[in-house]
């Protein structure tokens, strides 16, 4: 058996670990959340010389404190976990802010290697470090890499073999030497006391952490009495001696070993070549220039992932329901199985995977363009240009690529939240998301309009889309202003250089994200398929929908909605329907209002023709995509045509609704609830039942109060 | 004077942190603290943040943010 060794990632934001580890793991990696936090977590084993060699990427972070939700997961783990060696990746360029870290790592008392990412870059700027004089300040092995370039990381596996095989741990960087007695004399007391303690924290971390006062609590010991007391003492005669509040003493005495390394260490080339950052930012951030930049950015990054998303997502619906579907169908009757399971598994179990694989190259398009402006640093260049908009409802400019893309589809808008750090913007966003009026209620809104509203479609249509946002903007600024209040957020965005992101770490993160969504929300979309099937066909061989389970159910609650208007049960029904999807709504109500549809007729298909079907068709979405992309800069009009709407349902819901109700009925749909993708999508996003729970339940009670008072106006208005 | 008023362009000296404690902890994480010399580079459209360099790298702070730190003028 090989010998496991477990080894954390740490360093500051933007240094390149997410890079490195897939340079190190490849298509290994795996993507998930830290338990009970919105935290990504991605985690990677690797066999490397016979050893297995476990990666975990902890969130990039500045300091080791306890105050963010990054903060909180990197301290938690490194405490109780105790991997066996860190490696710190810092950035070369910029390796002064970097090193505060590495001082604070080294306080943990665990095995560290140092690893000098961008190296490339800090050559290029003509920036000099002193590898080897590094290594011996700070006691540790210190590795040149260049993540992008895989240089350096067969350095990295082969330190961490040397290092597990005799680990090795020296302190060497000091405070000043009257802190340094204070830390010793709490030592002392603690080995009194309450020996235990250095067993369970590295010393000089606990010792320092007492000092400033830092509540260990959340580790769940008890301090001794004794010592706390003598750890204010400690804190108040520093305080005095150095006439600083203590956190500033200790800052600056780390900062001052910092500072002192990197001078002996760092030299840089006066000769500096032009700064392209400094240029793109007189682009970018401009006064004038920048927010319509950004705003055509986001508007081609909509276009991108849904047009070109858009000939896969038709591809897979055809192969699936015209191929495969059929496929099984000849092979169920061939061998005789019941009708029922003919229909579970062809309409059930197919219709269900539909559901989720019709995500996939959506959220596919959605990451790799998200990837790109990550990757590329201009995301925090949008973070900046639209805060000034956004943080009165406590967000940041962040969120705004997230709702807009809602608009294309909310589930892509929920996973475009994986961007946003900050946890409580993060769910903010993604409570909003919902509301923004995804296409696929466009759909309905369409026909309903056709039915009620000839002349005034575009005002109707507008009018709700106005709503949705109103809702969404009044909820966030609620719960910012309430739940929210104590979290006090300061706004520090570090704008890093421009850098080119590489196309196989792009594809790779955007495949593992998608894994990802098939493994988590995936599962729990196909299983709620299911269960709407059932609810459809049983009793098993129901002829009319009204008589099946779905049908009694919907007339159970058929009554919550005669105060809205709409009180009937084919209504209800279209509503319980449109959990599923709302693509499904309209074909539901044909299906209630308009009688059976008649059952196509079935043309067997072979399995040659079948796979030729399927090839010939993922041949043409290619095509179809490349010519999307070249439309999308102008080159070639693409004309959408508009499918007539079917004129016995049009008849029939004139029968059922008055133009108020069949407002009504719009604002509910709008409101009620996304689908059951997006709140999988929220669920596995924000790493929460609790906030799936409370995402259904805010939308469900808005829409119903927001129809009701929708309903009531309009009779006074045209009663009055 | 105050980091919110400097102009574009203009190099100062960090003289005091007057905010609340988490976050004077925060910006001398960064760099931020007393004594460091940075510069205002670019301000963001309708009053939005500001962004300077320190040491060697940029960040982004908000105005009323930025009121909270004591600045002084340097050749
Ligand atoms: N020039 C250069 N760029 C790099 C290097 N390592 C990473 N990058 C780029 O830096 C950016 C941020 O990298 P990422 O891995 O996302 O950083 P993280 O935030 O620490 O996970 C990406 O655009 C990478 O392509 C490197 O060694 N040299
Ligand atoms: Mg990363």
């Amino acid at each position: 058996m090989s010998k496991t060794i477990k080894v954390a990632l740490a360093g500051n934001p933007n240094t390149g670990k997410t890079t490195l580890l897939n340079a190190i793991a490849g298509t290994n990696l795996r993507v998930g959340n830290w338990p009970g936090v919105t935290v990504e977590k991605k985690e990677a084993v690797v066999n490397y010389n016979g050893y297995k060699i476990e990666f975990i990427d902890l969130p990039g972070i500045y300091s080791l404190g306890n105050q963010t939700a990054e903060e909180k997961v990197t301290i938690d783990f490194l405490i109780k976990e105790k991997p066996d060696i860190i490696v710190n990746i810092v950035d070369s360029t910029n390796l002064e802010r970097n090193l505060y870290l590495t001082v604070q790592l080294l306080e943990l008392e665990i095995p560290l290697i140092v690893v000098l990412n961008m190296w490339d870059e800090a050559v290029e700027k003509g920036i000099q470090i002193d590898v080897k004089k590094l290594s011996e300040l700070l006691c540790c092995k210190v590795i040149p890499t260049s993540a992008v370039h895989k240089k350096g990381i067969k350095e990295i596996l082969d330190s961490i073999i040397e290092l597990a095989e005799k680990p090795k741990f020296i302190q060497c960087t000091h405070f000043e030497s009257q802190v340094e007695t204070f830390l010793l004399e709490l030592a002392d007391e603690i080995r009194k006391k309450q020996p235990i303690l250095f067993d369970l924290f590295p010393k000089r971390f606990l010792v320092i952490s007492l000092i400033e006062g830092i509540d260990l609590q959340n580790f769940g010991i008890e301090i001794h009495p004794d010592i706390l007391k003598k750890a204010e003492e400690i804190r108040k005669k520093l305080e005095k001696l150095y006439k600083k509040d203590i956190s500033s003493i200790i800052i600056e005495e780390r900062y001052s070993i910092v500072i002192s390394i990197y001078e002996q260490c760092v030299k840089k080339d006066t000769i500096k070549d032009v700064d392209t950052t400094l240029i793109l930012d007189k682009i970018f951030l401009n006064k004038i220039f920048g927010i319509p930049i950004f705003l055509f950015l986001a508007w081609l990054m909509f276009e991108f992932t849904f047009e070109l998303s858009a000939p896969y997502v038709d591809w897979l619906d055809s192969s699936l329901s015209n191929v495969i579907a059929n496929w099984a169908y000849q092979g169920l009757t061939a061998i005789n199985a019941p009708e029922w399971l003919i229909s579970l598994i062809t309409e059930g179990v197919i219709g269900g995977v539909g559901f989720v694989l019709v995500f996939v190259p959506v959220l596919f398009f959605l990451y790799i363009f998200m990837g790109i402006l990550e990757g590329s640093g201009y995301m925090s260049r949008a973070a900046f240009l639209m805060d000034r908009f956004m943080s009165f409802i406590g967000l940041s400019g962040k969120s705004f690529i997230p709702l807009l893309i809602g608009f294309g589809c909310n589930v892509p808008g929920v996973y475009a939240t994986r961007t946003i750090e900050n946890p409580k913007e993060k769910i903010l966003t993604a409570l909003m998301i919902p509301f923004m009026s995804c296409s696929a209620r466009l759909t309905v809104y369409a026909f309903f309009v056709t039915a009620f509203f000839t002349n005034h479609k575009a005002l109707v249509i507008l009018s709700l889309y106005m709503l949705g946002i109103i809702v969404a903007v009044t909820l966030a600024f609620i719960l910012h202003r309430s739940y929210f209040k104590t979290e006090s957020q300061h706004f520090i965005l570090e704008l890093p250089p421009y850098r080119i992101p590489t196309f196989r770490f792009i594809m790779l993160s955007a495949w593992s994200k998608t894994k990802a969504f098939l493994i988590d929300a995936g599962t729990f979309i196909f299983a709620t398929a299911l269960i709407v099937w059932f609810l459809l066909n049983v009793p098993f061989g129901v002829q009319s929908k009204e008589d099946s389970l779905f049908g009694h159910i919907a007339k159970v609650i058929t009554p919550i909605f005669e105060p809205l208007g709409f009180g009937h049960w084919e209504a209800s029904g279209a509503l319980i329907t449109g959990f599923v999807a709302k693509e499904v709504v309209l074909s539901t109500m044909g299906n209630i209002y308009a009688g059976e549809v008649v059952e196509e007729e079935q043309q067997k298909i072979g399995i040659i023709e079948g796979l030729k079907e399927i090839g010939v068709g993922f041949i043409n979405a290619n095509i179809e995509a490349g010519k999307k992309l070249i439309s999308l800069f102008g080159l070639i009009s693409n004309e959408e045509e508009e499918e007539p709407a079917d004129n016995t349902l049009l008849n029939a819901v004139r029968k059922e609704f008055t133009p108020l109700s069949a407002f009504s009925f719009l604002v509910f749909l709008l409101l009620y609830t996304p689908c059951m993708a997006t709140i999988f999508a929220i669920k596995q996003e924000l790493n929460s039942w609790k906030w799936m729970a409370i995402s259904v339940m805010i939308s469900l009670t808005t829409a119903w109060i927001v129809s009701f008072t929708v309903y009531h106006i309009g009779k006074l208005i045209i009663s009055g | 004077m105050t980091l919110s008023n400097v102009s574009v362009g203009k190099r100062v000296k960090i003289k005091d942190l007057k905010t609340d404690k988490n976050f004077r902890k925060k910006l001398m994480e960064l760099g931020l603290f007393p004594g460091q010399i940075i510069e205002i580079i670019q301000d963001a459209p309708f009053g939005g943040p500001m962004k300077i360099r320190v040491k060697d790298y940029c960040i982004a702070l908000r105005r009323d943010e930025a009121s909270g730190i004591e600045v002084e003028e340097v050749e």
